[in-house]
């Protein structure tokens, strides 16, 4: 039955543009870095290692920009335009309404990946680090995304509301993202060092360093920093779950 | 016959408002029912918790001897137009019904052959490769009553069906649904316009309040409320109503 929700889902953001507006953003800001990594004077003076964790911390952060805000209208929009009392008068379970859902966003972080590989392999050019660097930003891409959307999921399932719902997952975006980028010297507290550690988008950016600049290219060598992205996703799937419940428990018309 | 709608005590609040107190109702198989009440009497209210969109707080329902629990079993045996009619403006009626109808399981050839028939009956044929975003009141309408018959349903739930239609689309959505009840569909019309209530149902439930104030036959509700033989629907209506308000 997901599967019905899947596609009709692709065939409406194809129909409306809104992907391919999402996939040529990606590609200007693509291209733009690889551009600036290449031609600018003092940039294209880094290590060819530093051009690809910085390239590759650049698709992984747009990635998870765009999904926030497409996710956050995914399922609220079903809610805001009144289609969802049709749709849940049909045989439908919530659980498969989530998971065509599901898919169709991983289907949007799937194309701006298929967008980045270009890139990824010009930027990498004469290294032997490309497959690593593609399968990484597979890997963790797909585990952040994931737990991205759980949570908006989660979020547009007790709002039901687009404004509300990508508000406060941008807000959570930008508390995880800020401190990931700060530089290292900074995160010397214990504090600072447990919220790095727990934290995705810091744990995003840790394997990939870990992996093209000091060449650990196992799975084995990155588990401190998959882990917690595991535990990341199990987390926001269970918030998700109980929000469902709540859901449930409210109805399809909420009581208010 | 037995009863394919039935419930029992349904209750519903919204903080302290009572929409819907101890509602009872037993509406037979084949029946044409209307149900009729001033605005926020708990029409729709009472819709939503018998197709299972809203919970009841309190109460049973049953829907073709399914209690309200089994959801997926019951959506496959009713058809709704909903209060709410929000549409995928950017489907065509083709896209939209065959969408609908792969929910209900209904695929290929048959699916091709239902939406033809449908779309001929609800006369938007000619329409039918056209973006919904394109249409009319109207013709959303119609197009939302094709997708209630979609998986052809024992029983037809319908909030306002012919609201914001001219006479003439009244009309043609009026015969449908003779039809539909000729055929042996249940259907539970909820409406504000009395005329249509009364030709077309066989039997009336009237809500004031969130209670059912009055059940029967036209004549049994004429008789209950000691009017004349002269005295129209509308005349039991307003005088069931005030009296209750």
């Amino acid at each position: 039955m997901f599967t019905h929700i899947w596609k009709k889902e692709i065939r409406g953001a194809l129909y409306t543009w809104k992907s391919m507006l999402w996939l040529v953003i990606s590609s200007l800001l693509f291209s733009f870095t690889s551009y600036l990594l290449l031609t600018n004077k003092e940039l294209s003076l880094l290590d060819q290692t530093e051009l690809l964790w910085l390239l590759g911390k650049i698709i992984i952060g747009v990635a998870l920009l765009i999904i926030t805000i497409d996710a956050s209208s995914v399922i609220t929009t079903e809610f805001e335009k009144e289609t969802a009392e049709s749709l849940f008068l049909s045989p439908i379970s919530l659980k498969d309404f989530i998971i065509g859902k599901l898919l169709a966003s991983l289907t949007l972080w799937a194309a701006i990946f298929v967008v980045s590989i270009p890139y990824i392999l010009v930027t990498s050019a004469g290294s032997h680090l490309a497959l690593a660097f593609l399968e990484y930003v597979a890997l963790l891409g797909t585990l952040g995304v994931v737990g991205l959307i759980f949570l908006i999921f989660g979020i547009s399932l007790l709002y039901r509301s687009s404004k509300n719902t990508i508000t406060t997952a941008l807000i959570i975006l930008l508390a995880f993202a800020t401190p990931a980028l700060f530089a290292s010297n900074l995160k010397n507290d214990i504090v600072s060092q447990a919220f790095s550690r727990a934290n995705p988008i810091d744990n995003i950016f840790s394997s990939l360093d870990n992996v093209l600049v000091d060449y650990k290219i196992s799975l084995l060598e990155n588990w401190q920093f998959l882990l917690p992205l595991v535990i990341f996703c199990l987390i926001t799937f269970t918030f998700l779950f109980w929000s469902a419940k709540q859901f449930e428990k409210k109805g399809i018309i909420k009581n208010d | 016959m037995s009863d394919i709608i039935s419930a029992e005590n349904l209750s519903k609040s919204y903080g302290a408002t009572k929409a819907v107190d101890g509602l009872n109702l037993h509406i037979r198989k084949g029946e044409f029912f209307g149900f009729l009440g001033p605005n926020g009497a708990g029409k729709t209210t009472t819709i939503r918790m018998l197709t299972g969109i809203l919970k009841p707080d309190h109460g049973k329902i049953a829907i073709d001897g399914y209690p309200s629990e089994n959801k997926q079993q019951i959506a496959k045996v009713i058809g709704v137009i909903p209060e709410s009619r929000g549409f995928y403006e950017w489907m065509t009626a083709v896209e939209y019904l065959g969408f609908f109808a792969e929910l209900y399981g209904i695929v290929g050839k048959e699916k091709e052959e239902r939406i033809s028939s449908l779309l001929t009956e609800v006369d938007l044929m000619k329409r039918r490769s056209s973006r919904i975003g394109t249409y009319s009141r109207g013709m959303r309408q119609r197009l939302g009553l094709a997708r209630a018959l979609i998986n052809n349903p024992q029983v037809l739930f319908l909030d306002e069906p012919t609201l914001g239609l001219d006479p003439q689309g009244q009309e043609d959505i009026q015969l449908l649904l003779k039809k539909l009840n000729a055929k042996g569909v249940t259907i539970f019309l909820s409406s504000h316009l009395l005329n249509e209530v009364s030709n077309l149902c066989s039997r009336i439930g009237i809500i004031n309040n969130g209670k059912l104030v009055a059940e029967g036959t036209v004549d049994e509700l004429r008789e209950k409320t000691k009017l004349g033989k002269d005295k129209t629907l509308t005349d039991i209506f307003l005088n069931l109503t005030r009296n209750n308000t």
